[in-house]
């Protein structure tokens, strides 16, 4: 690199859909000047076709946002409808919805920890790459991915997108019988889940770390999946989650058509599974904990490049916990329990693989939806993201422009944002000026 | 022979859901002797879906700059798809990644066929495009029939 008075790093995603996401890094003198992320944001668009459907559909019509996390999506809708209408789907109906949420966990964990975020780590390119040098790994994370998928076949009545969500509850309940068939499979992937644990911890990390406020659901004394009726953070922050908007201010910013999610009057904050671990590791299943331990695992992640450790410990918690939850199964009576909202707003908000999922819906009498809110994962932490790029760059502004990109691109898989799905096909565009 | 039929979308992006158009067009249509699935989520799980046949064929809209309703027809067993295809869908990893990724374990089916219909819109709640509509009929013909000549 040269005497660069001006510097520009840009990537640009494929047209995957146009527009879908880029990044972008203006450096002066070897000064980082500006860091601007780029992410297309299908919620926006689903919340305005939203309008005018009836509150029952919002499950199905979500679920189509991410084909990654549609469990999510659909209980943060389930969750907000129920609020609304006084109803709280418990014991059984919730324990086979906390399930479910297990299989998208490992599906989704697994997808990102093996084929998006090792990878980088191991300075292959691709997942392809990684299949060529070591398929032994890419054969043991499909394997786990698909006994996710399985826990959502027979759980949600297809491997993605679950038709058998509804408000209120489930159209038809698995037999103990169907729910026993997953039990092989759960613990060679309870198993397979702590060598996850074991291989990412013997990673090479950069000497990195970020202090951010960390913001989790709070689900009362297990480590919050399928629901959460409170938000908590590292500093201190303790509230209901149908007053996100009194402590949660979105900023549209130029660069993006995503909207920038902040703590009102703290600034930038951070969702998922560091979050998480860092504000309930304590809750963790015990072999989920004790993987932790065995690799040492601080209490508090604060080095992002890190989190493929978490990922992985979670993997093991979603796998326990999915074990735990069947052998305590007994069919509830009745497959779902009435809802019948009123007129009015209701808010849900569930854990995410990547994070917080917060929904809010208002109402007419009649059951329509008049207004629809979606607040995912990757808009809360997206500035979060910017300001560890710009902390990266500044600290590495000497490496090669191809270099620095893949460090860039791995420090934005630290969050396994939506984006991430476009990993591995960007273009560098370097300007000099 | 062991063969299925996957169409791949999303439900309420336009013209994305050809993909799945095309399989419930065949879903009832050989007699449980073809599997045909629908895969909403992400490509990577291709891979086991199509895992005990020697013959997949996978339909997906593009998104290339072909004219809408452009119908291609690529034997993804004899080499990866084209680049201008490879980025081209809304679904996470892609299905030319999974198609690699098989490829490299040896799990791609002996013969994997993709058809790729260029989609003129895929905004969200936007209705099925005539074009796509239309390409989607034609897709189902000839998936018709490569599949009753071989069996």
């Amino acid at each position: 690199m040269s005497e660069t008075r001006t510097r520009t790093v840009r990537t640009d995603y494929l047209a995957r859909v146009e527009g879908e996401g880029g990044m972008l890094v203006k450096m002066r003198g070897g000064r980082v000047t500006d860091v601007q992320l780029r992410i297309y944001e299908p919620p926006r668009f689903f919340e305005a076709f939203l309008r005018g459907r009836q509150f029952t559909e919002a499950p199905d019509i979500t679920a189509r946002i991410c084909g990654i996390c549609p469990v999510a999506y659909q209980m943060s809708s389930c969750l907000a409808m129920e609020s609304l209408a006084g109803v709280d789907v418990g014991g059984q109906l919730r324990a086979l919805r906390r399930l479910l949420y297990c299989g998208e966990w490992i599906e989704s964990h697994t997808l990102h920890v093996y084929m998006l975020h090792a990878p980088d780590f191991l300075g292959l390119s691709s997942a392809v790459e990684l299949a060529q040098t070591s398929p032994d790994l890419v054969e043991r994370a499909l394997r786990l991915k698909k006994i996710g998928n399985d826990v959502m076949r027979v759980v949600g009545g297809r491997e993605v997108h679950p038709i058998n969500v509804r408000v209120g509850g489930w159209y038809s309940v698995p037999s103990k019988a169907q729910l026993q068939g997953l039990v092989p499979d759960l613990e060679w992937a309870l198993e397979a889940s702590r060598e996850t644990v074991r291989l990412v911890a013997g990673l090479d990390f950069p000497d990195f770390e970020q202090d951010v406020e960390l913001v989790a659901l709070d689900a009362g004394g297990e480590y919050p999946i399928e629901r959460g009726t409170r938000l908590v953070s590292s500093r201190g922050l303790d509230f209901p989650i149908d007053e996100f908007f009194d402590h949660v201010v979105e900023e549209h910013v130029a660069h993006s058509n995503a909207l920038h999610a902040l703590l009102r009057a703290r600034g930038p904050y951070l969702v998922g599974p560091c979050a998480r671990h860092a504000l309930h590791g304590g809750l963790l299943s015990p072999q989920a904990r004790a993987a932790g331990e065995d690799v040492g695992l601080e209490p508090v992640v604060r080095n992002p490049f890190r989190s493929i450790v978490v990922r992985a410990v979670e993997l093991v918690h979603a796998c326990e916990e999915a074990l735990r939850l069947i052998a305590a199964y007994e069919p509830p009576a009745e497959p779902a329990l009435e809802v019948v909202p009123p007129a009015g707003i209701g808010h849900g908000a569930s854990e995410a693989p990547r994070g917080v999922l917060y929904h809010r819906y208002r109402l007419a009498d009649d059951g329509a939806i008049l207004d629809a809110k979606i607040v995912p994962p990757t808009s809360q932490n997206q500035r979060s993201i910017e300001d560890d790029l710009f902390a990266f760059v500044t600290r590495n502004a000497d490496l090669p422009d191809d270099e620095l990109r893949l460090r860039c691109e791995q420090a934005i898989r630290n969050y396994d944002p939506c984006i991430s799905c476009a990993t591995h096909f960007l273009t560098l565009e370097v300007e000099r000026s | 022979m062991t063969c299925c039929v996957i169409g791949v979308g999303n439900e309420f992006r336009g013209d994305d859901a050809v993909g799945l158009v095309v399989a419930r067009t065949l879903a009832d249509d050989f007699d449980g002797a073809v599997r045909v699935l629908e895969c909403e989520g992400e490509p990577v799980s291709l891979i086991t879906a199509w895992e005990g046949c020697d013959r997949a064929i996978v339909v997906d809209a593009t998104q290339s700059g072909a004219a809408p309703g452009t119908i291609r027809r690529i034997a993804a067993h004899a080499g990866p798809l084209p680049a201008s295809l490879s980025g081209s869908s809304t679904h996470l990893l892609g299905i030319a990644d999974a198609i690699e990724l098989a490829r490299a374990l040896g799990r791609l089916p002996a013969r994997t066929i993709v058809y790729g219909i260029e989609g003129a819109s895929f905004a969200a709640g936007d209705e099925l495009s005539e074009s796509a509509a239309a390409a989607a009929e034609r897709v189902a013909v000839a998936i018709r029939r490569e599949l009753e000549v071989e069996r």
